[in-house]
């Protein structure tokens, strides 16, 4: 019996059901004070006066701080674009301007509300169409003399362009001129918010010399060297302590709060606590991104892909953020799934006026998965040929290359994936019937590399500590799959391992919550610990029961000889012998994804070069849309993912269902449209986030292909699920109705619309 | 800011009399407390919770009149058996509410003073001719349902007064009644556009007809020419192709976040064709 496979619950399930799991929000300590922000109201302008003498006489207040208190330099993730506070112009709406530290909220709010502030206001350049024409105002005019990540390549980057990636193979318009048939395509999707159930929170100390931050982050180390940059103080002055989160799907991976707790901290050497409210926040957090993306491919009529061009303008908002490395994503995706020969791509992130975007789950993908899919059942249609057999007749197989130049080794499996969907749902019968129709859609998706250590220890009763910095986002990940994991190397159950919270100051580095990378990467950092303790353990047993380290083995809690079952040693009486000779029985292990090979060449501006560990998947929807209002009802949902091995069924599952659940909100109700650069959606009662009545149950198969370099053969499994969830549902409202659906989130009018034309036609 | 919850309606009159400042009277809160929250009422005003006047809310039927208290919840309206044999148009409203949550405390009172041009309780009282008990001056006073509505969150509510029931006759037989709201989610929606619409037969033909909207004009309204021109049909195509172009012209949506104005017009018609579909199935039209 092992720890991995099904039947395992959580170990934070309960505490989190009965309210006793502690988050961010939750933290205190006695004598903390708490902050408000003063946020910039106006998209675009320049501060023409800013009068805080009112404030800092408000009962209550300690501090009140604004860009005179703080570094003078500028941070970022690889582009240092932006400023601690905004000083002589503000560039969005929610952009801080000041903050001030009280005795309570409510006090520092008042206070925040008597500081004189008076912007000239701008028109803001609130789309990238504005921000690109020629004689666009330029958001950061000495762009060219910000610093950049040290260590990072440099990249194109110009005027109102944060980053730019071009590919341009050769080969493009001679590929173009043996087409048949040219189909040309342009899309729009609008902004995602990550809408996790706990708002940013940040708790801050400082002893003098080294500040301590309460968070709940997906990645630690990154709030460590974040906030030691935006300081200007080197890293190891800060530490990061992670607490239970309330969810994140990208948006904690960067800077929130952080650095204005520690500001704080620092300025009044008290303790400061700082939560957003609800509508700051959604203003605020770095959402998907929106974007324009234009796809136009030549195609024969025997139905072969032979040439294809892809522009695609990322609207990165004020600051750049992760966009600039966002960019390289079309490299992964717009080449790959099915053959589409020689291909161009552009793909810029763009400065406006409008909060920073950046990471969500399936970064970029979902997007540029239903631009690709969706110009699939256009191409098909041109040439009058069946969308699954015109996918099928195109598709990867193993040993084709992307355009980045990496092979796909194991790209038999999407064939696979689509002949297993076709055993469940099969393609003629599927949305069968009027204003019914299906949709289908394929993509890969991949195992983020970075790297993370675990340390292991055996304690006093036997049971397995497990120290490590990666962080439990909500999916199981730690609290299934790493503990699982674990547990499955001492032939532990897996309620006798424990896994400790994240600390920067006492755990190894690891590279957060991000890209399904957890229980892939900590799960092989598990092992290689596992692999150095197992023979000090062994030799300590070997004392205890006289016989050679080489004849014994684990089972059940114990040592035992292997050829006489016998004589055994509990972990327990090991351990405190261990203990006892000095020094407890403890060891780590680090891993990173070794990188497949790509070809540096392939493209200018390549920040992010590979998709390592692919995974492949395939979806199909079946929709009703409503002949009186034009709503789609979701009817059916078949998801076929590889998942190299699953280390918890419930987990992979749970976050399947899950990650269609966020898709169908993308593509049917979600999204952040901007009115003079404001966003016009402000809180989760206008922002339609999808609802359990409205989301079916996902039928799910399992294509399992252990991975060689997984933890017992497991690969990424959480991020993929959202990525076709847009494109397949989009394709099946366009069969439904004939709508040519080119935006997201559908809009039912136009639905409407579409249909009364094919009843008239 | 002061909170005060009196027991009887006289005393809740006599908080309301003695204050000039004025005090926001408070039922379920669902609206109240989210205005405040979100600053569009001041958080320093004082709050008159009536919840707890325990005589203002459930549901009586007497000579041949149904009198629903003000203070009866969402859940309740929903689930009455009196209502939804008589009145169902205004269980399926209270049915649209928000979420669980809204139905269980929010009331048919609050959902009505409150005034929202998006109020779905609205229309079913339109369409049902429905009169409005308030406290007055000297004893009750009746207001009808179409004077009541003056513009987005105005109301013919004196003030210092109170709203205590809505008293609606018991429809004739060979009714049908319905309340169509299109969100786009199946729950927790502000209607787009809600449709209330009722249709008594008298010899196979329609002899009155009552169609009410919400979320489609400052304040909810009948739809009178569209009526007309189904008075004396069978619900046919040819009429109600007339009642869904009038009804079209008789509103004056707008574009907001949450759907454009030409969404609306369109969703108009066509749930009135809806619920001329419905209807003869329900009253069994040939």
């Amino acid at each position: 019996m092992t720890a991995v496979g099904p039947d395992t619950p959580r170990s934070d399930a309960d505490a989190k059901v009965r309210g006793l799991a502690n988050y961010g929000v939750d933290y205190r300590e006695a004598g903390m004070l708490h902050a408000r922000l003063l946020r910039s109201p106006v998209a675009a302008g320049r501060v023409t006066r800013l009068d805080v003498s009112t404030a800092r006489s408000v009962p209550g207040v300690h501090a009140v701080v604004t860009a005179e208190q703080a570094p003078e330099h500028r941070n970022g993730l690889v582009l240092f674009d932006t400023p601690f506070f905004a000083s002589d112009t503000v560039l969005y709406e929610g952009e801080p301007i000041a903050m001030v530290v009280a005795d309570t909220p409510r006090q520092a709010q008042s206070a925040v509300d008597t500081i004189g502030l008076e912007i000239e206001e701008w028109e803001p350049i609130s789309n990238v169409t504005e921000a690109l024409a020629p004689d666009a105002r330029l958001l950061h005019p000495d762009l060219d003399s910000y610093q950049i990540l040290p260590g990072a390549s440099s990249w194109p980057k110009s005027g109102n362009c944060g980053g730019v990636l071009t590919s341009d193979p050769g080969g493009v318009d001679e590929a173009f001129e043996t087409a048949d048939f040219i189909v040309e395509d342009t899309f729009t999707v609008p902004r995602q918010y990550q809408a996790y159930l706990e708002p940013k929170s940040a708790t801050a100390s400082y002893d003098g010399w080294r500040w301590t931050l309460h968070v709940s982050h997906q990645f630690p180390f990154q709030v460590r060297s974040r906030v030691a940059q935006a300081l200007g103080v080197t890293d190891s002055r800060i530490r990061v302590v992670g607490h239970h989160m309330g969810g994140g799907f990208g948006a904690r991976l960067d800077l929130g709060l952080e650095q204005y707790a520690a500001i704080g901290a620092s300025l009044t050497g008290r303790t400061v606590q700082l939560v957003n409210d609800r509508t700051e926040d959604l203003i605020s957090t770095m959402s998907r991104e929106n974007a324009t993306i234009k796809v136009r491919s030549g195609v024969t009529k025997e139905g072969r892909i032979v040439a294809r061009e892809f522009e695609c303008l990322m609207d990165g908002g004020a600051y750049a953020g992760d966009t600039v490395y966002l960019t390289s994503i079309p490299m992964f995706m717009v080449g790959s799934v099915y053959r589409v020969g020689p291909t161009r791509v552009t793909a810029k992130s763009v400065y406006t006026n409008t909060a920073p975007s950046g990471a969500f789950r399936g970064v970029s993908g979902t997007y540029i998965c239903f631009a690709l899919e969706r110009h699939t059942d256009r191409l098909a249609e041109a040439i009058g040929m069946d969308r699954r057999e015109f996918r099928l007749r195109n598709l990867f197989e193993s040993g084709d290359s992307m355009l980045n130049g990496q092979t796909l080794e194991d790209a038999d499996i999407l064939r696979e994936a689509f002949d297993r969907v076709e055993e469940v749902a099969p393609w003629s019968e599927a949305g069968k019937g009027s204003l019914k129709g299906v949709g289908l859609a394929a993509t890969i998706w991949l195992t983020n590399p970075l790297a993370g250590s675990a340390t292991l220890s055996i304690q006093q009763d036997g049971s397995l500590g497990v120290s490590t910095a990666a962080t439990e986002n909500g999916s199981g990940a730690v609290t299934m799959g790493v503990r699982q994991i674990a547990a499955a190397q001492f032939g532990l159950a897996a309620e006798q391992v424990f896994v400790t919270a994240p600390d920067t100051d006492t755990q190894g580095y690891d590279a957060g919550s991000q890209g399904s990378r957890t229980t892939h990467v900590v799960g092989m950092a598990v092992q290689a610990a596992a692999k150095q303790l197992k023979p000090r353990l062994f030799n300590i047993a070997s004392g205890l029961l006289g016989a050679l380290p080489d004849d014994l083995e684990l089972s059940g809690g114990s040592v035992c000889v292997r050829d006489d079952p016998s004589r055994t040693v509990s972990l327990a009486t090991v351990a405190r012998t261990a203990f006892g000779l000095g020094g407890p029985l403890s060891a780590t292990g680090a891993y990173n994804v070794p990188l497949p090979k790509w070809d540096p060449d392939s493209a200018e501006g390549l920040l992010f070069p590979v998709f390592p560990v692919p995974t492949y998947h395939v979806h199909l929807a079946e929709v009703e849309v409503d002949p009186d209002d034009g709503a789609v009802r979701v009817t059916r949902y078949v998801v076929a993912q590889e998942v190299g091995r699953m280390i918890n069924p419930d987990g992979v599952y749970g976050q399947i269902q899950g990650g269609v659940a966020q898709g169908m909100g993308y593509a049917l109700w979600e999204g952040l449209e901007t009115k003079d650069g404001r966003y016009t959606r402000r809180t989760l009662e206008s922002y339609g986030l999808p609802l359990a009545v409205d989301v079916p149950d996902v039928e799910i198969i399992i294509l399992e292909h252990p991975c060689e370099a997984g933890p017992y053969g497991a690969k990424g499994a959480a991020e993929p699920p959202i990525v076709p969830v847009a494109a397949v549902i989009a394709n099946a409202v366009s069969d439904a109705t004939g709508a040519n659906i080119t935006s997201l989130p559908i809009d039912p009018e136009e639905v409407l619309l579409a249909i009364d034309k094919r009843r008239e036609g | 800011m002061q909170f005060l919850a009196p027991m009887t309606v006289d005393e809740a009159l006599g908080a309301l009399s003695e204050r000039e400042d004025g005090l926001r009277v408070l039922a379920g809160g669902t609206d109240v407390m989210i205005q405040r929250m979100t600053g569009q009422l001041p958080r320093s005003e004082s709050l008159l919770y009536i919840g707890g006047i325990t005589d203002l809310s459930g549901v009586h039927l007497s000579d041949g009149t149904i009198c629903i208290g003000a203070l009866t919840t969402h859940h309740d309206l929903r689930c009455n058996p009196v209502i939804g044999t008589d009145l169902p148009s205004f269980a399926e409203a209270a049915a649209t509410v928000g979420g669980w949550q809204t139905q269980a405390v929010g009331t048919i009172g609050g959902n009505l003073c409150n005034a929202s041009p998006a109020a779905d309780l609205a229309p079913p009282l339109l369409a049902a001719d429905a009169t409005l008990v308030v406290s007055g001056e000297d004893g009750p006073q009746r207001i009808p349902a179409n004077r009541f509505f003056l513009g987005r969150r105005r109301t013919a509510l004196p003030v210092g007064q109170i709203l205590l029931k809505i008293e609606v006759p018991v429809p004739p037989a060979a009714t049908w009644e319905s309340y169509l709201k299109v969100g786009r989610r199946s729950a927790m929606e502000v209607a787009l556009v809600g449709l209330a619409a009722r249709f008594s037969l008298a010899g196979g033909l329609v002899e009155t007809a009552r169609l009410a909207v919400c979320s489609v004009a400052p304040v909810p309204l009948r739809l009178a020419h569209a009526e007309a021109a189904l008075v004396g049909s069978t619900l046919d195509q040819g009429a109600v192709a007339i009642a869904a172009q009038r009804s079209m012209e008789e509103i004056d949506p707008i574009d907001d976040q949450r759907a454009t104005a030409s969404y609306r017009r369109m969703l108009v018609g066509r749930l009135l064709g809806k619920a001329a579909r419905l209807a003869r199935e329900g009253l069994e039209i040939q």
